[in-house]
């Protein structure tokens, strides 16, 4: 008996100001296709953003293996077994190279497969270094295609896979491609969800969805196709802490963005602070010698914005392991401004004020990108003036000061 | 006379704040000159106490509002979280403008960033301005509704913290002028016309709550109706 890997129970999902699905019960098991293709507007890809635990529920659960990973209460879990999912708004950042995402998709899904044949396979190989934002188009949707599709085939165990228009501006010959590899999923046991307006894809879906449940398609032509030996190892890099790494060493948008904060602040006091009346046995020093450090930290967390970027925050959000951050680079700038600032007024270092200004940067950047995670399920979450909030750091900022000044530590 | 309930209501509050103010600075006695530092400036009170409590209803109103949202799915609690966020803002800066004017007099800043009260308030103040002004740049819809739910719930944590803060850490701002034991007794006259101010604000941000419920409950009805008109 087949096994039931994706399970929608009661689910009703509100969008905007309508409600899109109420009370939906569905069940897709191993080695099913189910096809998504009623017009516009009917929630398709409401329903795979939901069966990815994207989209709160009103109702219902969530089921991902027979695990709960969503829940109508907000209860959500990270599933045992990772997904692959394509998003419509391609998921992925400009400014990663092609092959990283992919690798990123492969290793979620907790091995290495070699992906050169892939991108080979889908005329991308002379494009694996290239970064995603000088792709067209249609090759971005192939790279998000392929992050959709690869976790299916790592390792033997079936895996669900949410496919959202994933043949959109692909050209005939890949759009072949992708049948065939659709089908060879299906045999290896994984289940897909697909939404697609393609007709490619009437014959191999063994299902399709009536607006209520999914029926017996009856276009499903039974095709036999090769099954390929792929190997997979393990690797065991935390991808989401790797692309943060990379992406701020690419762009250095930490540097950019807090480091200009942070740098300008320090010239400001420079410029009209008095060096000479500066007593380091007072309140008002420990907060001089830390402002630098603060005000880069107040910036944010700048791969929040980039992540926006074709909907990458929700992908990594979907998958459960981790959200790119710029934590280490924080640390690092905090450190430095509190050293220099330190330097711009004294001869002297001290070292547990510099480890303080490190810590206080990470920390308020943590904070206020937990304010702009909190704002991103909203429509125009740029427009939503989450810098208004970051006042609420100042007095703990006032305390810390004190305590720097109580703890004798200048 | 329905139809011009809060419009009656709010004019009510009008006067009564008038009239709080016509006393507050022709009628109210003088405080001891050994006292304060700037005794005049301590007239800015029959405002400011009674602008912070009106704020406290409204941010009331706000968290109830949320919670009704957030748990319930109810419209009419997202019309109170809509009406609490913008009586809370009005009221907010009224509580913050005029401490500063007073702070300017009494203490020779406006603002102390370690006082506790002062920033708490201020904070609400802003959060206020953030659920109001984000509300305006965001289609109306769930996410929206569930995103400053979630902010008005969280925000209602200061309003305790806010209350209590000149209780426990006490750095420059003010006790509580009522309940506060006998530091903060007030003589006859002025509990009279601080009374006046505390229900004349009442008034106030009751018409103002009503009105903003009454618009955002037709910006519903016509966003309905678009919805209707676009189906068809």
């Amino acid at each position: 008996m087949s096994e039931v890997l994706l399970s929608l129970n009661g689910v009703s999902i509100r969008r905007g100001s309508s409600l899109v699905f109420k009370d939906l019960n569905v069940e897709l098991k191993t080695g099913q296709l189910v096809l998504l293709n009623d017009r516009n507007g009917t929630g398709k890809s409401t329903m795979l953003e939901a069966a990815a635990g994207l989209l709160p529920l009103e109702k219902g659960e969530i089921f991902h293996h027979g695990e709960l990973i969503l829940d109508a209460s907000g209860r959500s879990k990270r599933p045992s077994t990772a997904f692959g999912l394509t998003l419509q708004s391609d998921g992925c950042v400009g400014s990663q190279r092609v092959e990283e995402h992919i690798l990123n998709a492969v290793d979620l899904a907790g091995g290495r497969i070699d992906i050169d044949a892939w991108l080979e396979r889908y005329n991308l190989a002379h494009r694996r270094h290239d970064l995603i934002a000088h792709l067209s188009g249609g090759q971005r949707r192939k790279v998000a295609m392929l992050a959709g599709i690869l976790p299916g085939f790592v390792g033997d165990k079936p895996r669900i896979l949410l496919l959202d228009e994933p043949a959109a501006g692909l050209d005939e010959t890949s759009r072949t491609l992708l049948v065939e590899d659709l089908l060879e999923l299906k045999q290896r046991g994984n289940a897909l969800l697909l939404a697609s307006h393609q007709t490619d894809f009437s014959n191999c879906a063994t299902h399709v969805f009536n607006g209520l449940e999914f029926m017996q398609n009856d276009a499903n032509v039974e095709m036999s196709g090769t099954q390929r030996d792929i190997k997979a190892t393990t690797h065991r890099t935390k991808p989401s802490f790797r692309t943060g790494v990379l992406l701020n060493q690419r762009t250095l948008s930490t540097l950019a963005s807090n480091g200009i904060a942070g740098f300008l602040t320090l010239g400001i006091l420079l410029a009209l602070v008095d060096a000479s009346a500066i007593d380091s046995s007072v309140i008002q020093a420990s907060g001089l010698f830390l402002s630098a450090a603060f005000a880069a930290g107040l910036v944010g967390d700048t791969m929040v914005p980039m992540l926006h970027e074709h909907g990458a925050l929700d992908w990594w959000k979907a998958h459960r392991q981790g959200i790119p951050h710029s934590y280490i680079h924080a640390l690092v700038l905090g450190s430095t401004l509190t050293a220099l600032t330190q330097l711009g007024f004294d001869e002297q270092v001290s070292w547990p004020l510099v480890a303080i200004g490190g810590l206080l940067t990470a920390t308020t950047m943590a904070i206020v990108r937990t304010i702009d995670l909190a704002t991103s399920r909203l429509a125009r979450p740029r427009a939503a003036f989450t810098r208004i909030l970051t006042p609420v750091l100042i007095l703990p900022f006032a305390l810390l000061v004190q305590w720097v000044t109580d703890s004798n530590l200048l | 006379m329905t139809k011009r309930l809060a419009e009656t209501i709010l004019l009510l509050g009008f006067i009564g704040i008038a009239t709080t103010l016509g006393l507050a600075l022709l009628k109210a006695p003088s405080v001891s000159i050994n006292a304060f530092e700037s005794p005049e400036a301590q007239r800015i009170f029959y405002w400011h106490v009674p602008a912070a409590w009106a704020a406290f209803i409204a941010f009331g109103f706000l968290f109830v509002g949320s919670a009704l949202w957030f748990f319930k799915r109810s419209n009419l609690g997202w019309r109170m979280h809509v009406a609490g966020a913008e009586a809370g803002l009005a009221t907010g800066l009224m509580t913050v403008w005029s401490g500063m004017v007073w702070g300017s007099a009494e203490w020779g800043v406006p603002w102390d960033w370690t006082d506790v009260r002062l920033n708490t308030f201020g904070l609400l103040t802003f959060l206020a301005m953030f659920l109001v002004l984000g509300r305006q740049s965001q289609p109306d819809g769930v996410e929206t509704r569930d995103t400053f739910s979630t902010f008005g719930l969280f925000g209602f944590v200061l309003v305790p913290v806010t209350y209590v803060a000149t209780r426990l850490w006490q750095i420059r701002h003010p006790g509580p002028v009522i309940g506060g034991g006998d530091s903060g007794s007030l003589n006859g006259e002025m509990a009279l016309i601080l009374l006046l101010g505390a229900i004349s604000f009442t008034v106030f941000i009751a018409g103002h709550m009503l009105m903003s419920m009454r618009i955002t409950s037709l910006e519903q009805r016509l966003e309905s109706i678009q919805e209707a008109m676009d189906k068809v």
